[in-house]
């Protein structure tokens, strides 16, 4: 003891920014520690009345100022005009009469015991950029690396975060999708068997520890503030952090001011590259950990697949390519560019193998399947592109239908062909664009692998 | 830029006659997440309550609509079934919300059913008072008919010999509607109609 406040809650709450009356406290105990300075308490919704009169509202767990999502109501609980934030709801509703606790006590001090139990060895250009990023790093600069898909991004990782935890710093993983934070938690925890590390995602328990590792969705970083010493955000480029100002607000938000926020992704976007240009360093790595060149996509036209698909019949192009996978018993993945006509084309393809299955985000089965491709018990999947980035399957063959629609952008088709020949016993293997016309971004993301093979640096 | 409600996608916005003209409705929903509802119209009759008229099915989304609404406390959810709900409602001449007991109202920051109707701008009387803070959601059966009256008249409210329409979210075995058709008759009322979004 001795200490005039609760572990516990200093665990728990130094550098979230939570909700007063949903904490995993006693309501007593809480109030106790307001009372007593070492927790601050904020309005939910600040709002601002400008100088012609309009009321201006922003969240201040979210940081979301789009005045089209918020709802003004008549609340009964403060029996007056409550306005809430509709953009982080599903968190716990934030709104005016709400309050936010922050800790304001001593801080948590981490441990400098930390081992790094990987047991693999960087290639060289891979040290460098690990090397590079630890540079950054103390210079207090943001990093990007831009590494072909394939090239061992989270392994580079390993060294900087080491380095972080070693001087007893704080540091965030965060990527924009939960399969890839699934993916990656094994992986980090099997690397750092002595460090504290949390997983957080949509639907996981609350813990109350305080874990030194963080992995996190992008959401859930809505509820830190000034916490991390270092935060990494994974595949970038991804859905939605790209089109979601708010979410990268909040990966802003939950770096400590004037530490770095480094970037790892295959396909950057303009707008980072250009920032990272002007503010940051890059490294690049356009060749895969094996060696071996990206797969290059061939085109296949699949002429009017949507109306022949509708009425019922497979392309016979498509029945080719598929018995072909299943007579060689190579695992696939078929994109596709809608549900609907993925859910039309799924009995099609069962025809050819009972076996074979479809997965999008909303899929209740969506990882027993992933899984049991992993497990060959299934030979294939039909899928959404939630399976373009952050999956590693050995062998596995490759074919977008409906290469030309506007979903598959120049990115999404280059990490879509990332799946492919990943495994050194497998370096190879099929990556077919079947579509109804060509368009730019299958030249831009042809000519892009293309160009990374001959050892050029990506644009 | 108007977003679905529910999924938060964009909304479409067609060029048409009716929005040229000013008269087109005001669009909450993308067409997936309205389709996703589906529509009942069941409507059964009886002697304490003379009709009752439940819109939609109780299925997955609506059961997702719900949650969001009361549980996450999305009250911009209201708009969602205002057009539906004045169209049923708009010719009645007298129309009572089920009440929510003060502490639960507080506890929810509003009351589900006056919010649902006044978004669809359909005017109501507050005449009943609830008893109990009690949940109808966590009782069996049993329990729900061996429970002690749950509605009260309001203070000063007077009953005439019309036909009043009692609202509620969700109609499941009937107790809360059958209580309230009770406390409204025994003051007077000729008929005791009801309307609720959901059958389940």
């Amino acid at each position: 003891m001795g200490q005039p406040f609760h572990t516990a809650v200093r665990d728990f709450l130094d550098g979230r920014i939570w909700l007063r009356r949903h904490t995993p406290f006693p309501k007593d105990i809480i109030d106790r520690h307001i009372q007593e300075g070492f927790i601050q308490t904020i309005p939910g919704i600040q709002t601002n009345t400008t100088v012609l009169n309009q009321t201006h509202h922003t969240c201040n767990r979210c940081e979301n100022n789009d005045p089209t999502r918020f709802t003004t109501f008549h609340c009964a609980k403060c029996e007056g005009t409550c306005t809430y934030c509709r953009k982080c709801l599903k968190m716990g509703r934030i709104s005016s009469c709400t309050e936010l606790i922050l800790w304001r006590g001593e801080p948590v001090s981490f441990s400098i015991q930390h081992a790094l139990a990987w047991q693999g060895t960087l290639t060289s250009s891979q040290q460098q950029a690990a090397d590079d990023m630890i540079d950054s790093t103390n210079k207090g600069r943001s990093h990007l690396i831009h590494a072909v898909c394939g090239s061992g991004k989270t392994e580079m990782l390993f060294p900087p975060i080491h380095e972080l935890l070693l001087a007893g710093k704080r540091v965030c993983l965060a990527a924009p999708r939960v399969d890839v934070i699934l993916e990656l938690e094994p992986r980090l925890k099997a690397a750092f068997p002595e460090t504290s590390i949390e997983a957080l995602y949509g639907g996981t328990e609350l813990t109350k520890q305080a874990a030194q590792l963080v992995l996190a969705t992008t959401h859930q970083l809505y509820r830190f503030r000034h916490t991390f010493d270092a935060v990494f955000v994974d595949e970038a480029d991804a859905f939605p952090y790209t089109a979601d100002q708010t979410l990268r607000q909040a990966v802003q938000k939950a770096a400590k001011p004037g530490t770095p926020v480094h970037y790892v992704t295959a396909t950057p976007s303009e707008e980072l590259l250009s920032t990272m240009k002007k503010t940051g360093s890059i490294s690049t790595i356009n060749r895969r950990y094996h060696g071996y060149p990206l797969p290059v996509p061939r085109y296949e036209t699949l002429w009017n697949y949507e109306k022949q698909i509708k009425k019922g019949k497979l392309p016979q192009k498509l029945i080719v390519w598929t018995s072909a996978r299943l007579k060689k018993r190579e695992p696939f993945l078929l994109f596709f560019h809608h549900i609907g006509l993925m859910e039309q084309a799924l009995p099609l393809l069962q025809a050819l193998d009972g076996r074979i299955r479809s997965v999008h985000a909303a899929h209740p089965d969506r990882k027993e399947h992933v899984q049991a491709l992993r497990n060959e018990q299934l030979p294939g999947l039909l899928t959404t592109t939630i399976l373009e980035r952050g999956i590693t399957i050995p062998n596995i063959q490759v074919a977008v239908v409906g290469a030309e629609q506007k979903i598959f952008n120049k990115g999404a088709l280059i990490q879509i062909g990332g799946r492919v020949g990943r495994s050194v016993n497998f370096p190879a293997g099929d990556f077919v664009l079947f579509h109804n016309g060509i368009t730019y971004a299958m030249d831009d993301a042809k000519r892009e692998i293309e160009r990374l093979n001959e050892g050029g640096i990506g644009k | 830029m108007t977003r679905c409600l529910l999924c938060e996608q964009q909304l479409e916005r067609r060029p048409t006659w009716q929005g040229l003209l000013g008269i087109q409705k005001k669009q909450h929903l993308c067409e997936i997440c309205s389709n996703s509802f589906q529509r009942a119209d069941i409507i059964e009759e009886g002697n304490l309550l003379d009709s009752v008229h439940s819109l939609y099915e109780y299925n997955e989304a609506m059961r997702e609509f719900f949650h969001q609404y009361k549980f996450l406390q999305d009250v911009a959810l209201a708009d969602v079934f205002a057009g539906e709900l004045r169209s049923v409602l708009k010719e009645k001449i007298a129309v009572v919300p089920i009440p929510m007991h003060p502490d639960k109202r507080i506890e929810r920051t509003f009351a589900h059913v006056e919010e649902l109707l006044r978004s669809a701008v359909v005017p109501f009387l507050l005449l009943l008072e609830k008893t109990s803070t009690e949940v109808m959601g966590e009782k069996t059966r049993e329990e729900r008919l061996a429970m002690k009256p749950l509605f009260i008249l309001q203070k000063h409210a007077v009953i005439e010999p019309i036909t009043y329409t009692i609202v509620d979210d969700i109609y499941t075995t009937g107790t809360t509607l059958n209580q309230a058709a009770f406390v409204l008759k025994e003051a007077g009322a000729k008929r005791v109609e009801a309307v609720t979004l959901i059958r389940a």
